[in-house]
């Protein structure tokens, strides 16, 4: 009788051991929506990226900085990207929610933007290039970039308390729209997120 | 198959298959044992080659911060900071206390919990990770470390694991971005710190902060602070520093020797009820190894004497013997469990069954020795003025009878009013170069 229950506790214990095993060596794939909210770490992450974007995007579209000046000028302005400083405690990928803005307001028909500092380079040694290779009728020729009219630039701040694990942290985001001739701020957005991480003392 | 019988084999199989599994587990293992020898030998390349061969039976965050260390004393600051966000991950993994872990401890040994590296060792992981963003000139990212330094710190709330050189060197990453005013935030943090730690660090606030603070504090304006400093540093005379023109700043950061590696003792019972043929074994470091000085010089002129600004030795020592009353109770309460089985399967199993409970226990009894072996001794820093332009500097080592042991030799560039960083690791002595010194001597 022992024998038998002792040999069957040990067919339970290999077959939980093969199934874990089994589990272990595949990984279970979900697809997600990319707009669906999943919070693991309490990090930045796309949602708070995304929500970000979107706040800033509407706001500065809706002020009046953009219609004073298509109004003063008669054409749309030109916009530069420029440095969005990363003061927070996580290393945040800036790129994203910037990528996010600057296709809203390309694509919104009323701005109009140049390509950053780093890609400028990286074109200018293509028109470099041309100049010693392309025919003459596709040469693009030197000085003839347009000027940016308006810089955005900013920086993410965070503010962490914690103790004992638990921790609450605040992001501030702020963006400034600067005017390139008179270093005039003409928007300036900020969007905050709180987040309140709490972690167990004890795990199995 | 009687019952006794089967008893017997299934005691042998699971000691003979628990010894195998604990071999793995144990202690440093034969892997990371073979690694220090190489790098306390100074071959790093070969200490490096070892570590990132790939070894499942290791602790991930271990393995990890080892070769995260070895790679950035190979100058690969990328792909150490690559492992050392790994451990990092893993480290925040395994916050909280794990119950299985716990109750594996008590039941076999210490190993059976995982490693997440003790307090000090997961502070300074965010220093060299900051180091490394340093000398990839991303000091932004350097910054971000040295917050999530802040945050660790602050975390542990009544019982905090302030690391003075950590405080130290987030001011001189504020002071680098221009933010003067977090500087001297940090560098008041970073004296205090040095102070409240004098007993573990083995020293106190280094002259080269206590010039920094306050310089530091006049430049912002703090004039009456800066007064009252003065007078409470007896350094009634200092005057601030200015850089001229045509002249920048090098902050040289020398990690130098490594950190102790644990020993295992084992203890005789010590309870009536526990009889000697129970072993306790707990971890122990051996006496501390010779300290070496360091001097700055370019063309041959000596230009400063490096300074120590962080104890690792010191807070090794000081983390094992805070914990050192719960290994031991550890062990102990592990010895009366242990003892209690063997009896058991005795009673049960006849002799043989409790000689074989016996010596399970006693194999399996061993003390957990891990730690971060990769780190230095000591960190030693100077920070002066030089010329702009590219130069040449030597930091000589010198052994504890004052004796020249090794020579770096650095070609760094120095910019107007800027700081350059040097954060070189020294392991060893040069054994051709003393050997050298040597024969000089004898002629």
């Amino acid at each position: 009788m022992f024998v038998r229950s002792f040999r069957k506790l040990m067919s339970v214990f290999l077959v939980l051991g093969l199934v874990a095993g089994m589990v272990a060596c595949k990984p279970t794939i979900t697809r997600e929506d990319p707009n669906s909210v999943k919070d693991l770490s309490g990090n930045w992450n796309d949602t708070d990226s995304r929500k970000v974007s979107q706040e800033m995007i509407q706001d500065v579209l809706s002020q009046r900085w953009l219609s004073k000046y298509t109004a003063k000028h008669n054409q749309m302005p030109t916009v530069i990207v420029g440095k969005v400083r990363n003061l927070s405690h996580e290393h945040i990928n800036t790129r994203t929610f910037i990528a996010d803005i600057q296709r809203a307001l390309i694509n919104s028909g009323e701005v109009s933007f140049v390509a950053s500092s780093k890609e400028r380079t990286e074109i200018r040694k293509e028109r470099m290039d041309q100049d010693l290779n392309a025919s003459e009728a596709t040469r693009k020729a030197m000085g003839n970039e347009a000027g940016a009219d308006f810089m955005l630039k900013g920086s993410i701040n965070t503010i962490i308390d914690a103790a004992d694990g638990d921790q609450v942290r605040f992001y501030q985001v702020d963006l400034t729209l600067i005017d390139l001739s008179s270093n005039r701020v003409v928007w300036a957005g900020q969007q905050k997120i709180k987040k309140s991480v709490e972690r167990s003392g004890i795990r199995l | 198959m009687t019952i006794h019988s089967l008893l017997m084999r299934t005691i042998l199989l699971s000691s003979v298959f628990l010894s195998l599994f604990l071999t793995g587990c144990m202690g440093l293992g034969s892997k990371a044992v073979s690694m220090q020898a190489e790098l306390a030998a100074g071959r790093v390349s070969n200490a490096l080659a070892i570590a990132e061969n790939e070894n499942s039976s290791e602790d991930e965050v271990l393995a990890s911060l080892n070769k995260g260390m070895l790679r950035r004393m190979k100058r690969d600051y990328q792909g150490s900071n690559q492992i050392f966000e790994v451990a990092k991950k893993n480290i925040e993994e395994l916050y909280g206390v794990s119950v299985t872990e716990q109750a594996g401890a008590l039941i076999v040994n210490d190993t059976l919990r995982s490693f997440s590296g003790d307090r000090y060792e997961q502070v300074l992981l965010h220093a060299y990770m900051a180091m490394n963003y340093i000398q990839l000139d991303d000091f932004d990212s350097a910054r971000i470390e040295m917050k999530q330094a802040e945050v660790k710190m602050m975390e542990w709330g009544d019982d905090p694991e302030d690391d003075p050189f950590v405080r130290y060197l987030s001011g001189m990453i504020y002071e680098e971005l221009g933010e003067k005013d977090q500087a001297v935030i940090s560098y008041r943090q970073a004296k205090d710190v040095y102070k409240s730690t004098s007993q573990k660090q083995t020293f106190g606030v280094p002259t080269v902060l206590k010039m920094d603070l306050l310089r530091s504090l006049a430049n912002e304006g703090f004039d009456d602070e800066f007064r009252a400093l003065k007078k409470e540093l007896k350094m009634k005379k200092f005057k601030p520093e200015v850089l001229t023109k045509g002249f920048g700043e090098l902050i040289v950061i020398l990690n130098s020797g490594l950190a102790p590696v644990r020993k295992e003792v084992s203890i005789s019972a010590v309870t009536n009820e526990v009889t000697d043929t129970v072993k306790i074994a707990i971890p122990s470091y051996p006496d501390p190894q010779q300290r070496f000085s360091a001097r700055l010089s370019t063309n041959h002129k000596l230009v400063a004497n490096l300074e120590l600004v962080e104890n690792i030795d010191g807070l090794a020592r000081a983390a094992l013997n805070n914990d050192l009353p719960i290994i031991t109770t550890r062990a102990i309460a592990r010895a009366v469990v242990k003892h209690k089985t063997q009896s058991t399967v005795e009673e049960k199993g006849g002799a043989l069954a409790g000689f074989l409970a016996t010596a399970f226990n006693v194999v399996s009894e061993q003390a957990d020795t891990r730690s971060w072996i990769t780190l230095p001794q000591t960190i030693q820093m100077a920070r002066v003025k030089l010329p702009v332009g590219m130069n040449k500097v030597n930091i000589d080592i010198y052994n504890a009878s004052g004796r020249l042991v090794d020579r770096i030799e650095k070609e760094i560039l120095i910019k107007s009013g800027k700081s350059s960083f040097i954060t070189e690791h020294w392991v060893a002595p040069n054994m051709s170069l003393v050997v050298m010194a040597d024969k000089n001597r004898k002629l």
